[in-house]
């Protein structure tokens, strides 16, 4: 069965993942000496494997297409100890800054387009994980793997000049909020009670329906950005 | 659970802030709809080109795009091509969209940039209602080429409007040879080019003040409709080059419903009813008036069309050639049994015993081609209007007078007085800057000796005849247009050694001759252009 989750969903999400932890929370602290809350920081590395429709709109020619460079951000997290074995984990990180590029023809016309940046956006996407950690908590290195949802939406967006020239001038651009699933598995190193250190490559959906606006002249595109993100932090449990 | 509730409140925190910013706008739309006013602006740049990649790109369409080369020599500035929007009236004052093209020279030679002339072009008849002169990606928008490669790559800035009834226009019809809309169009997109020109990419080049007004067919007629509305609003023009256009309108109608018809006229005939029903409302009470059964219903929202139109014609909505019926209607004058004699055997298919025509004209077959069973417009309107022609008739058809060839001063039939009313020789007017009229005399489809003799005898006298000078591509070659007339004359003995060779099909030398003539008014075009390129130059 394929999950779907809308933007209206998300509330009821975090509500039912948050009720989880406090029922969780209440029988776990008793017999636990592991403080229930973890911050975290670190530094995110996003792997973009966009895969897009060409662009289509008026005079948009055949095999016009995008991608988006690779990109790095802080990493800050919150982790929920449920149990000894469950985390619940809300990540975000400082918006990072995409780069969308040209992908296609070299050229529109004589305007240079493939691998010019012709956007940039800032994505706000936090994401909510249940984590499941294995071996016993007196082990102070546990692999852990996680499922959750992901939240994405843009803004800033912006078309560069290089992009206002492939386009035709000044251009609206807009781009769809975004749920979807979220993946990770990680390593989580816990020398004492208070610090960790931790990896993680997580694997999420992220999917908009691209559109710009020229002058009145409407493209679209629907692109999935399929990003996957590796993030070397530690954490300070309280 | 006090901190958790603390943590979640500063990550909605954090998204908040995360969620402030500016975005980049697209243009500014102006909420207006007086005509004249540009609807985004800066418009649309749908391409793009500089004058090597423009070279290649035409050259690469083949060998049409070699011989344009040939003719407007490479390009010498790069070429951006712009998408207008703006509000223009209808034939009977609609408020309507109207769209079309600003292509402005780029490039780092002097003549591509900084103060340049403006070319105001208008396009001959299409049927294909999207047409959008504009879109230099389309590969079927040779005329949108020919400007380009012709003025736009030699440093002169284009403005050519699509036309009402077409692209976005959200107008019916077309006002097809309107002489009041198609030349208030005309100055509505000029105004458009002009307020958007200092927006585009390229607004280092900019409007120098020299205006030239040109158009090819139906938009030789509108470019010279427009030269005279431009001088009655007291505008400057330079210099105009109407080409190969129906300026003489009663006198060319008088002509096809004599039996003359020419190349396209099934096309023109449901154009110019329609044209002329919204604006003057008097053309028919049911199109059954004009129209044979067969082809009536419908044919007043027929054209123009985004359905192909050999593909109407394989439907049955219009027939390809024949616009009268073959079956000669006898014309009966009461008390005028000479006169009717005379009517009835003028209305005969040419070529016919009743009708002969001139002998060894190779225009008589393509004349009597317009005939068929049971044609497009009935008899008895032909009848009609033939009356009123030889009760009221036009000083250039059937037989020129001697002098200056006036249109009829008093018609009556409704078709013929709307022609009158638009002809070009009506209203107190002739040209007051240098104008160049240029056809071909062979024209099967928009007969050079009806409209552009007719106009160069009409504006024979002082002071007119003075800025008014004619070129006939096809006459025996002279300075100061020895080469160009030469050039066009051997590319027809070209095309017609072509099509009797086998490549072109091994016809006999009379079928490759109706071949050519067939494709005579089309050829011409890239002639006159250039020929109105050269004229505009010495200004």
């Amino acid at each position: 069965m394929k999950l779907k989750l809308t933007l209206r969903a998300l509330p009821v999400v975090l509500t039912a993942l948050t009720g989880a932890s406090i029922l969780h929370t209440t029988a776990a602290r008793a017999d636990d000496a592991v403080p229930a809350n973890t911050v975290a920081a670190g530094i995110y590395q996003i792997f973009y494997h966009v895969k897009a429709d060409d662009l289509s709109g008026p005079f948009v020619p055949p095999g016009v297409n995008i991608d988006l460079k690779d990109t790095r951000t802080a990493y800050f997290g919150y982790f929920r100890r449920l149990t000894s074995y469950l985390d619940l984990e809300l990540a975000f990180g400082v918006p990072p800054e995409t780069k969308t590029v040209g992908k296609g023809p070299a050229t529109l016309g004589s305007v240079p387009y493939a691998g010019a940046t012709i956007a940039t956006s800032k994505w706000a996407a936090p994401s909510a994980l249940l984590e499941y950690k294995f071996f016993s908590e007196s082990t102070a290195l546990r692999p852990y793997v996680g499922v959750g949802v992901n939240y994405t939406s843009f803004y800033d967006r912006d078309v560069t000049a290089a992009g206002q020239a492939g386009t035709g001038g000044p251009t609206r651009l807009s781009l769809t909020s975004s749920v979807g699933p979220v993946g990770t598995v990680g390593l989580k190193y816990r020398p004492g009670t208070r610090w960790s250190v931790f990896a993680s490559y997580s694997i999420s959906r992220v999917d908009t329906n691209l559109k710009t606006d020229t002058a009145g002249e409407i493209r679209t595109t629907h692109v999935a950005f399929r990003p996957q993100a590796l993030v070397v932090g530690a954490g300070y449990s309280f | 659970m006090k901190r958790f509730r603390s943590a979640l409140g500063a990550i909605a925190a954090a998204m908040l802030v995360a969620a402030c910013g500016s975005d980049t706008q697209t243009s500014v739309e102006n909420p207006s709809t007086s005509h004249g006013t540009l609807v985004e602006n800066p418009p649309v740049r749908i391409a793009s080109l500089n004058a090597t990649d423009f070279q290649t790109q035409l050259a690469s369409t083949g060998a049409s795009g070699q011989q344009l080369l040939q003719l407007t020599g490479s390009p010498q500035c790069g070429v951006d091509f712009y998408y207008l929007k703006f509000y223009t009236l209808g034939g009977a004052g609609e408020v309507t969209m109207s769209s079309g093209a600003l292509m402005v020279p780029t490039g780092a030679a002097g003549t591509c940039s900084g103060p340049r002339p403006i070319v105001l072009y208008a396009h001959g008849t299409q049927t294909n209602k999207t047409l959008n002169i504009a879109d230099i990606t389309n590969t079927s928008n040779t005329e949108g080429a020919l400007i380009a490669a012709m003025f736009a790559a030699q440093g002169y800035i284009v403005v050519a409007p699509n036309y009402a009834g077409y692209d976005i226009s959200t107008l019916g019809y077309h006002p097809f040879v309107n002489a009041a809309q198609q030349s208030g169009e005309m100055m509505d997109i000029l105004a458009a080019a002009r307020t958007a020109l200092p927006k585009t990419f390229a607004a280092s080049t900019t409007d120098s003040g020299k205006l030239f007004v040109t158009g090819y067919s139906e938009g030789g007629y509108v470019a010279m409709a427009t030269q005279r509305a431009l001088q009655t609003a007291g505008a400057t023009i330079t210099a105009a080059a109407p080409m190969s256009g129906p300026y003489a309108l009663e006198a060319f109608g008088d002509a096809i419903f004599y039996g003359d018809v020419d190349i396209g006229s099934t096309i023109f005939a449901p154009l110019i009813s329609t044209s002329y029903q919204h604006a003057y409302g008097n053309i028919y009470t049911a199109t059954t008036d004009v129209y044979s059964t067969q082809y009536a219903s419908g044919i007043d929202t027929l054209l123009p069309s985004a359905t192909p139109i050999d593909t109407i014609y394989a439907n049955g909505q219009l027939p390809e050639l024949a616009l009268f019926n073959s079956t000669t209607p006898v014309v009966t004058i009461p008390n005028n049994p000479t006169l009717s004699t005379v009517l009835t055997d003028a209305l005969a298919v040419p070529g016919s015993a009743l009708n002969p025509g001139i002998p060894n004209d190779p225009r008589t077959p393509l004349f009597a081609s317009g005939f068929g069973s049971p044609g497009l417009i009935t008899n008895d309107y032909r009848v009609s209007y033939v009356l009123d022609a030889a009760g009221n008739p036009d000083g250039a058809v059937p037989t020129p007078v001697a002098g200056v060839p006036l249109a009829a001063t008093a018609p009556t039939q409704s078709l013929r007085k709307a022609l009158n009313l638009n002809d070009m020789r009506t209203g107190p007017w002739a040209p007051a800057e240098p104008t160049l009229l240029c056809g071909g005399d062979q024209d099967p489809t928009v007969f050079f000796s009806v409209n552009t003799q007719t106009m160069q005898a009409f504006w024979s006298t002082s002071p007119a005849a003075a800025y008014v000078s004619v070129l006939d591509v096809n006459a025996t070659p002279a300075a100061p247009w020895t080469t160009l007339q030469a050039t066009f004359q051997a590319s027809q003995a070209q095309l017609l050694a072509f099509y009797e060779s086998t490549a072109g099909g091994g016809l006999s030398p009379e079928a490759a001759e109706e071949q050519v003539i067939a494709a005579y008014h089309t050829n011409v075009a890239p002639f006159c252009s250039l020929a109105a390129r050269i004229f505009f130059s010495q200004f």
